[in-house]
């Protein structure tokens, strides 16, 4: 069952342009959202949140437009990127104590679950953690108001290989309890691994939308890896 | 809006923008352009915005689920607070100097404007031209604020000129009033600079949500 839908986005920039994207997300599903950089992710994901308006099109979350809904939408939703830290000189105690005053569902015992798992210390502040420590303190935010559908800019950008495979067993395990995730990702290595479906967008385009089988008949050559074949479609929408 | 307010207060805010409403002493301060005092009010109040920039603040409470106004209700309620807080401390010094102090010889020689209610009055222009310029400009890109600032400054310091020096002319000296005289057209001026803090700041804040619910962040 389709839980997010983009129908026909199109957003012009002078220098770049959102063309016709459309694609669903499914529920309980994690779904890989790849391309190279500038191909259009970050424009998409933040038309999703309304941070960017769109020139047209519709996006609906839970079967409800986001124009209209969006304070009731963004109750059930969460966002993290792995570039971007909020607050970097108040303490991550700080931080949340006014975070979980927005959020009906805010979920204690969750959020003692997640920082525990995640071993995050309360008095750090996000300036003093790492680039993979950050991730997950934005994951936290996310998965403390028990967020049904989870957006993730780039969360695995920068981290080391330990700290990614940490992440990804997070994101199964999260699928597995039924959350739906957007991961938007230039590292297709990390989508063979934990993606069901492929959303691939080059140049401001979705080139296609599938599950990650799918994706690999329609076009992989045999004995191909995901990043290989994303690599030779790059190279052949550039030619 | 309550949970803004404080996400303001906790998350956004300089430690500046508190202190800075101690300036509001300056209104005892014999031989001093005491209406600075309300400039420097504003300038803490900026400094919570730099503060908000450089800490993603805009982008994060955009991403909290509260509509795009209500953001912008935030700032404008903490700068107000800010704004009420430093008039409140110039309140009781300014009926200080009308009252009790009203005869001491450093006040009663003093060339510059003295703190009754026009100065009350004319610190709220101050404070209502900060939320029009600086504020309704931070929110055309909520981004840029060294444009607003600027043109802040300059408009708040030809304004305080202009002010400080009007009692000089002559038919004008009432404007400088000491204790209660003149107080009718005192009051006047106090009441017209309220009415005015109010009409910017409301003009300023319904463009402000209208600017704020097209840019892209």
């Amino acid at each position: 069952m389709s839980i997010v839908e983009l129908a026909g986005i199109c957003k012009t920039y002078p220098a770049f342009k959102l063309n016709n994207v459309s694609f669903s997300l499914e529920e309980g599903k994690i779904s890989g959202f790849i391309g190279r950089n500038g191909a259009g992710k970050t424009t998409t994901i933040k038309s999703m949140l309304n941070m960017v308006h769109i020139d047209s099109g519709s996006i609906s979350f839970f079967g409800l437009p986001l124009s209209g809904n969006e304070t009731e939408i963004k109750q059930r939703i969460g966002y993290s990127t792995g570039t971007v830290s909020w607050y970097p000189r108040k303490s991550i105690r700080d931080i949340v104590d006014v975070t979980r005053m927005f959020y009906r569902n805010w979920d204690e015992a969750a959020y003692r679950k997640y920082i525990s798992l995640f071993s995050l210390d309360e008095k750090k502040k996000p300036i003093e953690l790492s680039e993979g420590m950050k991730v997950k303190f934005n994951l936290l935010l996310a998965l403390s108001h028990r967020a049904e559908v989870l957006i993730l800019d780039e969360p695995t950008s920068g981290l080391d290989p330990f700290s990614r495979d940490e992440l990804l067993e997070l994101f199964m395990t999260l699928r597995s309890h039924g959350v739906t995730i957007l991961f938007s990702t230039h590292i297709t290595s990390d989508l063979e691994r934990c993606a069901d479906n492929i959303i691939y967008i080059s140049q401001g385009e979705i080139r296609d939308a599938c599950s990650k089988d799918d994706f690999r008949n329609n076009h992989g050559n045999p004995g191909e890896s995901l990043e290989e074949t994303f690599l030779r479609l790059e190279r052949e929408a550039r030619q | 809006m309550k949970a803004l307010v404080i996400k303001e207060m906790r998350l956004s805010a300089s430690v500046l923008s508190y202190i800075l409403i101690c300036s509001a002493f300056l209104a005892l301060c014999p031989g001093y352009p005491i209406l600075c005092s309300a400039f420097f009010t504003t300038l803490g109040i900026f400094h919570s915005f730099q503060n908000a920039r450089e800490a993603n603040d805009i982008v994060f409470s955009a991403l909290l689920p509260v509509a795009k106004s209500t953001v912008v209700k935030g700032k404008y309620l903490f700068s107000v607070m800010i704004e009420a807080a430093a008039f409140l401390v110039m309140t009781i010094l300014t009926l200080l100097r009308m009252t009790v102090l009203s005869e001491v010889p450093v006040y009663r020689l003093n060339a510059l404007m003295n703190a009754n209610p026009f100065f009350l009055g004319m610190t709220l222009l101050i404070f209502g031209l900060f939320n029009l310029i600086f504020i309704g400009g931070f929110f055309k890109t909520a981004y840029v604020f060294s444009k607003p600032f600027l043109t802040y400054i300059i408009i708040a310091f030809l304004t305080l000129s202009i002010a400080e020096a009007l009692h000089h002319f002559p038919g004008l000296e009432a404007l400088n009033a000491f204790g209660f005289d003149h107080i009718i057209l005192q009051i006047s001026l106090l009441l017209a600079g309220a009415i005015l803090f109010i009409l910017l700041t409301f003009v300023s804040y319904r463009k402000s949500c209208e600017r704020f619910e097209r840019i892209d962040l």
